[in-house]
């Protein structure tokens, strides 16, 4: 058994089924890329495991810690060391980056307003964030902004990454981090999750392009194709795909559904 | 008990009113005996207003001075205090100050004795009392409120307030603030409603205790060139109506008018607005925002009209209703009333919904609480407005007592 253990995982959205039985193990150390073309189930399975409402489990498990993720509300899931990087993070008015960094890693810390010894020190967290800030290339006027509201793609890319490297997770998930990017914004964001690479850390990386792989080096690559995986190896798969594309699971690529 | 001719003579006579003042008070209270209690029904300026439960008569139609005051006084360091209740509050340093710059600033009633010559000019040129049963009313019985006067170029550091607030229960207060702006002056003035060319910035805080029926109306009309910012801070009263009305006159003339309120138990609010665009060149930006809790329920009816010749208009009008139950209620009506299409911008837009799902699952995935994530959220649905409340004290205010009804 993997630390992260994926078992037979059914879900659907507003009544179709999209992932139809998948089983994957991520142990602490490994990183694997998911790829797959549009509309093959990869958003629907990275906020599955987070918990997202809209998504309905039919069935399997999702076992870390010994804990089924999958019946545990989102917020639990954060807590016990899951972390997913969304491919569109949200705009939210009114909350600084700061206020909502803190308030997150504080939470991980267990301080609930009350004991304030279990939250961080104002010294302590600059101190982090500005190490952090600097590897991702990211000026300080970041912390006083809202969330995400204005920034470019690249930012916002950016910004998933700092939160990553703030709560320092167990398991992250990387929705298409690369998707939208410059090739400067994916050498940033890829250093930053290299610089996290470790034995502590198993990654998730899923994409539709093979180019982030070639920064982030994926010890496992599986393809995701209408919902299940149809083949699984080591880089070598990504190689191969990166000449022959889907073409041999999907005759029209450009026809496909709408990602889901 | 109630309103009568009777009472109206001796409320005059409490203070011994000019003759002027108190035969506009009798002409007032005239029109108050001869208009009906409004059709909720069939009057538009009315619809979904509930007034069941709401008697006139019940009410002492004026308060005697004066009253324990149910917050402390605000520090001279961050305003100016005109008023307090019914009595004149100014600190001897501060009247001295600003009546070497020409400022008046005292209650209504001493400034009506003592500068008549602005006060029977200005007085209700802008709130007509025959406009409803409500504004006659308050034309014939008001008491308490202030004047000031801002003569031509004179800026003023400090914010001017008053505070005011009722004696309890079955009593009514109606306090009236008239303000009038030279040329190119400056300030800021806060009214604090309590219960338990120029460039002005207006803030009203009502505060009233939940048992409270309000009615109150806001004009303020803007010569050439003029600034206004108001802030309207709707926390209080079990029924509070308000009409805050911008009629830009002078060319090249411009209001910034911010509402936000914030609704417990079964309170209930109604905010008509209108953004009267007479004149060209003239820019108006409306933004009213409230979170409804429990059964609180709101109103909003905003009215943009661009008139004939205000060619180059530039108006944006927005209210947006963060609903926290299942059972708040808000409801939102912008109208545009557009007779020149040589216009620059006008926009409007409403919303009315729970806290935004995505939000909430963003901040959740980060790992904070759900009920965190939700005050958060709406801190931040707020804090746009919040930020923007000119008079530092208000904002403090206002801030306090947000936090308490988010939780």
């Amino acid at each position: 058994m993997a630390d992260f253990q994926i078992e037979d995982l059914r879900v659907s959205v507003e009544g179709r089924e999209i992932l139809k039985g998948i089983s994957l193990g991520i142990d602490k150390g490994e990183v694997h890329a998911v790829m797959g073309p549009n509309g093959s189930g990869k958003s629907t399975l990275s906020h599955t495991l987070m918990g997202h409402p809209n998504y309905k489990v039919l069935g399997g498990r999702v076992l870390f810690k010994d804990r089924n993720l999958l019946e545990m509300p989102t917020e639990q899931r954060a807590r016990l060391g899951v972390f997913l990087a969304l491919q569109y993070p949200v705009v939210v008015p009114g909350i600084t980056m700061s206020n909502f960094l803190r308030t997150a890693l504080n939470a991980k810390r267990g301080y609930d307003g009350k004991d304030k010894s279990k939250a961080i020190a104002p010294k302590e967290f600059r101190a982090l964030l500005k190490s952090e800030m600097g590897v991702l290339h990211m000026d300080d006027s970041f912390l006083s902004r809202y969330v995400n509201e204005g920034f470019s793609g690249g930012e916002k890319k950016r910004a998933e990454i700092l939160q990553m490297a703030v709560l320092k997770p167990e398991i992250a998930i990387l929705d298409e981090t690369d998707s939208g990017l410059d090739i400067d914004s994916i050498k940033f964001v890829s250093e930053g999750v290299n610089r996290m690479r470790g034995p502590e850390l198993g990654i998730l990386l899923i994409t539709h392009y093979t180019r982030i792989l070639e920064f982030v080096r994926p010890d496992f690559v599986h393809v995701l194709v209408d919902g299940q995986f149809v083949l699984s190896g080591g880089p070598e798969v990504a190689a191969a795909l990166e000449k022959t594309g889907y073409a041999e699971w999907v005759k029209e690529p450009q026809a496909a559904a709408q990602e889901a | 008990m109630g309103f009568t001719r009777d009472a109206v003579e001796r409320l005059s006579a409490l203070r011994d009113e000019p003759a002027w003042l108190k035969s506009r008070r009798l002409e007032s209270f005239g029109v108050y005996e001869r208009t009906p209690m409004p059709d909720t029904r069939r009057d538009a300026d009315w619809r979904q207003v509930d007034l069941k439960g709401l008697d006139l008569e019940s009410f002492e139609p004026f308060q005697q001075p004066d009253g324990a005051a149910p917050a402390p006084s605000i520090p001279e360091s961050l305003g100016v205090l005109a008023q307090r209740g019914t009595g004149a509050a100014t600190a001897a340093s501060s009247a001295a100050e600003l009546e070497r710059r020409g400022v008046v600033f005292c209650p209504l009633w001493e400034a009506a004795v003592r500068h008549p010559e602005l006060v029977e000019r200005y007085l209700f040129s802008a709130l007509r009392p025959d406009r409803d049963k409500f504004s006659a009313l308050h034309s014939a019985f008001f008491s308490g409120g202030t004047f000031l006067y801002v003569p031509d170029g004179v800026s003023l550091e400090r914010p001017l307030v008053g505070q005011f607030w009722s004696a309890g229960t079955g009593g009514s207060t109606l306090p009236h603030t008239l303000i009038v702006a030279g040329k190119g002056s400056r300030f800021e003035y806060l009214d604090e409603f309590l219960d338990d060319g120029a460039a002005v910035s207006y803030v009203a805080l009502h505060r009233w205790g939940e048992q409270a029926w309000q009615f109150a109306g806001q004009r303020v009309r803007l010569n050439r060139d003029a600034q206004f910012q108001g802030v309207n801070v709707g926390l209080g009263g079990r029924f509070a109506r308000l009409r805050m009305e911008a009629l830009l006159e002078g060319e090249g003339s411009s209001a910034r008018l911010r509402g936000l309120f914030f609704g417990t138990g079964r309170q209930s609010f109604d905010f008509r607005t209108l953004q009267d665009h007479l004149a060209p060149h003239t820019t108006s930006d409306l933004l009213y925002k409230g979170a409804l809790r429990d059964l609180a329920r709101s109103v909003y009816v905003g009215v943009v009209r661009v008139e004939k010749n205000a060619r180059g208009t530039s108006a944006n009008q927005a209210n947006r209703n963060l609903l926290l139950s299942e059972k708040a209620r808000a409801a939102s009506e912008p109208i545009l009333e557009i007779e020149n299409n040589d216009i620059l911008r006008c926009s409007h837009g409403a919303t009315v919904g729970p806290v935004d799902p995505e939000h909430l699952f963003y901040l959740t995935s980060r790992g904070i609480p759900e009920p965190v994530a939700e005050r958060m959220l709406v801190q931040g649905f707020l804090s746009e407005v919040l930020d923007q409340i000119p008079v530092a004290y208000a904002r403090q205010v206002v801030e306090e007592e947000l936090a308490r009804r988010i939780g």
